[in-house]
């Protein structure tokens, strides 16, 4: 075993999710560690303010505590106010800056009557809120008074209706001090956000890529929550979009909303909660909220916003007892491995509830909840890759388990059909040895029983000539019935043409002149082994009737193309079919077994008395095209017979 | 059963023609004896009744035909075909088949035979056939030129004699088919004989003859051009 699978064994008994609490746990502590209440040295925080409501000509002057939060005031706070501040003697008055981690949303500073600073004070209709960044306003030592308490710091501000507009806390000191806290802060607050909505961005396409590939709901609803908040935390970075204030800050709540939804239904059905009541309100919840938080905007109340948050913050607190109620510590590791984290990304959110809100120590400007949300999201998408791999095994599984049933059934197919065709050679082949052992005994064994007759005749001598002449045809039977074993694949003037080898010294020594006019035709239908025995037994039964009765000197065979039927006919000059049929008994006898073999071939016989002579004419169907069109070419002059 | 002309042709002056037989069968062997008896200026050059005597013997032997049995007791006669065509390539070679077994006498054209005899004949038919070979001509049947249409089509799908002429010149020059042998090929295989196919494209029967010994030799030399080929596809050469 090699040295790192060595060091490994002991730690592959760990399961995943301690694997992840282990991770979590330093992680907090590095958190805690960076983020604890923190001082900018040479720096203090002004904790006192005294403000004024702009635009109204009642004087409402107050002092209050910072951060101070509008919404939590009256309705009216979120038009202009202006924070007076006094700086502190002990500060001196080189090198000074004034740091604001959160004002929102637009904002200007004054010192002493004279703009220092301005946050999208004077651009105009748009989207943007300064306080999701922190801002290091450089105070110059020439404007600085010599008596330090007759300085005056203002800080003016514009809200906007329901959104948490105010004045957070301000430092003032040592500007190096103070623009190196707000790089700190810059990482945590803007880097971070743009990190965590590049992954949500890619990570919702690819899971939304998924998903139209598998149609797993599980990826939809992942999809679905990731993107939306993609759309969240663009509109919380520190930007500024043209149009309505209201839209943008819309679409903003919508988003929430419907990013807690799908993460709730996503966990619903990753757990399997089976509570179809809440699932069920919180698609309502879905489907509503666009109307709801339009009627938010029209009332411009701020506790109707916040009670819809508070449901919102009760269904996920339901969601994650579930998870940690429903979780199989036992089997599932992926609900295991979410239960950690769901449980660590909760911690994160209390803590900041308790930094931010409640004044615990910590530093409230940094927010854990930003890495935690990212914790939990590389947590789904881990969960649903393995889901995703243990799919495809089990696919690959069961493809390998489908492939090996088929070859199976293939097999057991070859051998029925291997063994239905060697049935059937056996069935052809005994049709076969049926039919030549009938044509040799007609044929061949005829004329060798005869010949054997005379050599056995012993009251004479033997004559060798009959002998050789029976010899001969018997020599000639058994040619004619190997002829008709060769593949001939339907070719007829191939048939024709062997054929006329073996009558054409029968009808020379009769006297007959045998007339070729054979055209090229397309295959004939029914010529196999049998077929051209039959064909070949016709033709011989015609040609022996020219020879023996009909009395002609020439005799014509012709093949042609008509109506799709191959014509085939035999004609002769001689005295015609009435006087040829009637003088003997074997010519009627021949005649039958002409019609007898037409009818076996499947071809149309016509006889006809052409004055002089006989026509003998076959009509034989053609073969069925082949899909390689193998047909011989129709000859310019094939027609019918002349 | 080859094609046979109207009359037996007479004795060639000056013919001198020198045969030698292979042939296990006595009473085959009595027969080309009692043959050559009708043609003085014929003689029997040699005789081998086995395979392993003709490759000894016949190789060397200064004849102008060979007639060859296809049955020998010791082995095929086509590899004596095949070594007759190498060493003696301006010699006949006739085979004799007892049924004018095509797919047996195509093997034996592949190797290079350039006619057969069907065991049988009278000896008129064998003189008859042993000149026509001599004067140029060799006998065909219709199934046998079926199959040499087959054997020559088979490179490629071609529907007319231009088209496989085409074919087989860009393929093979060597064993590619004139225009004319292909009309010949194709009057063959639908029966004509060599007299009707004469008068059909106004030449002699000689010339039918001369072109379908032509086809042999291309067949032959086609069976070799293919197996090379054969061979090469297989990365054997």
């Amino acid at each position: 075993m090699s040295l790192p699978r060595r060091l490994w064994r002991p730690w592959s008994a760990v399961p995943v999710h301690g694997w992840a609490a282990a991770l979590l746990i330093p992680l907090f502590i590095l958190l805690a560690w960076f983020t604890g209440a923190s001082v900018p040295p040479g720096a203090v925080e002004i904790s006192q303010a005294q403000v004024r409501l702009l635009g109204t000509p009642v004087a409402n002057d107050q002092t209050v505590s910072l951060p101070h939060v509008w919404d939590n005031t009256r309705r009216d706070w979120h038009d202009r106010a202006v924070y007076t501040l006094v700086l502190p003697a002990s500060l001196g008055t080189e090198q000074l800056a004034v740091l604001l981690p959160r004002a929102s949303t637009r904002f200007r500073v004054l010192l002493n009557g004279y703009e220092l600073f301005n946050g999208y004070w004077r651009r105009g209709e748009g989207y943007v809120d300064t306080g999701s960044r922190s801002h290091v306003v450089a105070l110059p030592a020439a404007l600085l008074r010599t008596d330090p308490s007759a300085n005056r710091l203002q800080i003016e501000l514009q809200g906007e209706s329901l959104r948490t507009s105010g004045l957070g806390p301000v430092w003032v000191g040592s500007r190096d001090s103070l623009q190196q806290r707000q790089s700190w802060l810059q990482i945590w607050q803007v880097n971070l956000t743009w990190m965590v909505a590049a992954c949500a961005f890619m990570l919702g396409l690819l899971a939304l890529l998924i998903w139209r590939h598998t149609a797993e709901v599980l990826f939809g609803l992942l999809a679905g929550g990731l993107l939306t908040l993609t759309v969240r935390l663009f509109l919380s970075a520190p930007l500024f979009i043209p149009g309505p204030f209201w839209v943008w800050d819309y679409l903003h709540k919508l988003s929430f909303t419907w990013y807690c939804g799908f993460i709730y239904l996503f966990m619903a059905e990753l757990f399997l909660f089976g509570q179809r009541k809440v699932q069920r309100v919180v698609v309502w919840m879905m489907g509503l909220a666009p109307l709801w938080l339009l009627l938010v905007m029209a009332v411009g109340d701020y506790r109707l916003y916040r009670w819809w948050m508070g449901l919102i913050v009760l269904v996920c607190v339901y969601a994650l007892v579930q998870v940690l109620g429903r979780v199989r510590w036992n089997t599932d590791t992926n609900q295991r491995l979410m239960a950690v984290v769901a449980f660590a990304t909760l911690v994160t959110g209390v803590r900041d509830f308790l930094v931010v809100q409640l004044g615990l120590p910590g530093d409230a400007d940094i927010r854990w909840m930003t890495p935690g949300s990212m914790v939990l999201m590389f947590t789904m998408g881990w969960v649903l890759m393995r889901r995703t791999t243990e799919a495809f095994d089990e696919t690959r599984r069961l493809n390998a388990e489908l492939a090996r049933t088929v070859d199976e059934r293939e097999h057991a197919l070859h051998a029925a059909l291997d063994r239905l065709r060697v049935a059937q050679t056996q069935q052809v082949l005994e049709a076969e040895r049926r039919r030549l052992t009938r044509d040799m005994h007609d044929g061949l064994g005829s004329q060798l029983v005869q010949a054997l007759q005379l050599v056995r005749r012993v009251d004479r001598p033997v004559d060798p000539a009959p002998i050789a002449i029976m010899l001969g045809h018997a020599l000639d039977e058994l040619r004619l019935t190997l002829d008709s074993l060769e593949p001939m694949a339907g070719d007829l003037p191939a048939v024709l043409g062997t054929l006329r080898q073996r009558i054409e010294p029968g009808l020379r020594a009769a006297g007959v002149v045998l007339d070729w006019q054979v055209q090229p035709v397309p295959k004939v239908a029914g010529l196999e082994a049998q077929g051209v025995m039959h064909l070949f037994r016709c033709l011989q039964e015609v040609f022996a009737n020219v020879t023996k009765h009909a009395g002609a000197s020439r005799v014509t065979l012709r093949t042609w193309v008509q109506d799709g039927r191959v014509g085939l006919s035999v004609c002769d000059n001689g005295v015609g079919l009435h006087a040829n049929a009637a003088p003997s008994a074997s010519g009627g006898r021949g005649l039958a077994n002409i019609r007898l073999r037409a009818r076996e071939l499947g071809a149309e016989l016509v006889l006809q008395d052409t004055q002089p002579g006989t026509c003998v004419t076959l009509f034989l169907q053609v073969q069925p095209l082949e899909p390689s069109g193998s047909q011989p070419r129709q000859p310019a002059s094939a027609g019918g017979p002349v | 059963m080859p094609a046979k002309p109207a009359a037996p042709p007479g004795p060639l002056a000056g013919d001198n023609t020198r045969l030698y037989l292979i042939e296990d069968d006595p009473l085959i062997v009595q027969f080309v004896r009692d043959t050559l008896t009708l043609r003085p200026g014929w003689r029997l050059l040699g005789l081998s009744t086995s395979l392993a005597h003709a490759c000894d013997h016949a190789l060397a032997a200064p004849a102008d035909v060979f007639l060859i049995d296809l049955g020998l007791p010791d082995g095929h006669g086509e590899v004596l075909v095949e070594q007759l065509a190498q060493h003696r390539p301006d010699a006949e070679r006739l085979v004799f088949t007892v049924f004018g077994d095509e797919s047996r006498l195509m093997g034996a054209l592949e190797a290079g035979a350039t006619g057969y005899v069907l065991k049988g004949c009278s000896a008129l038919e064998l003189i008859t056939a042993i000149d026509q070979i001599r004067s140029g001509g060799a006998p065909i049947s219709p199934l046998l030129a079926r199959r040499l249409l087959q054997r020559f089509r088979a490179p490629a799908a071609v529907t007319d004699a231009a088209d496989l002429v085409t074919v087989l010149g860009e393929t093979d020059d060597v064993a590619a088919l004139s225009p004319r042998e292909l009309e010949v090929l194709q009057l063959l295989a639908l029966g004509y004989v060599n007299k009707e196919i004469a008068l059909r494209l106004q030449i002699t029967p000689a010339t039918v003859g001369s072109h379908i010994k032509n086809l042999y030799r291309k067949l032959a030399v086609h069976s070799r051009v293919q197996m090379v080929r054969s061979a090469q596809a297989r990365g054997l050469l």
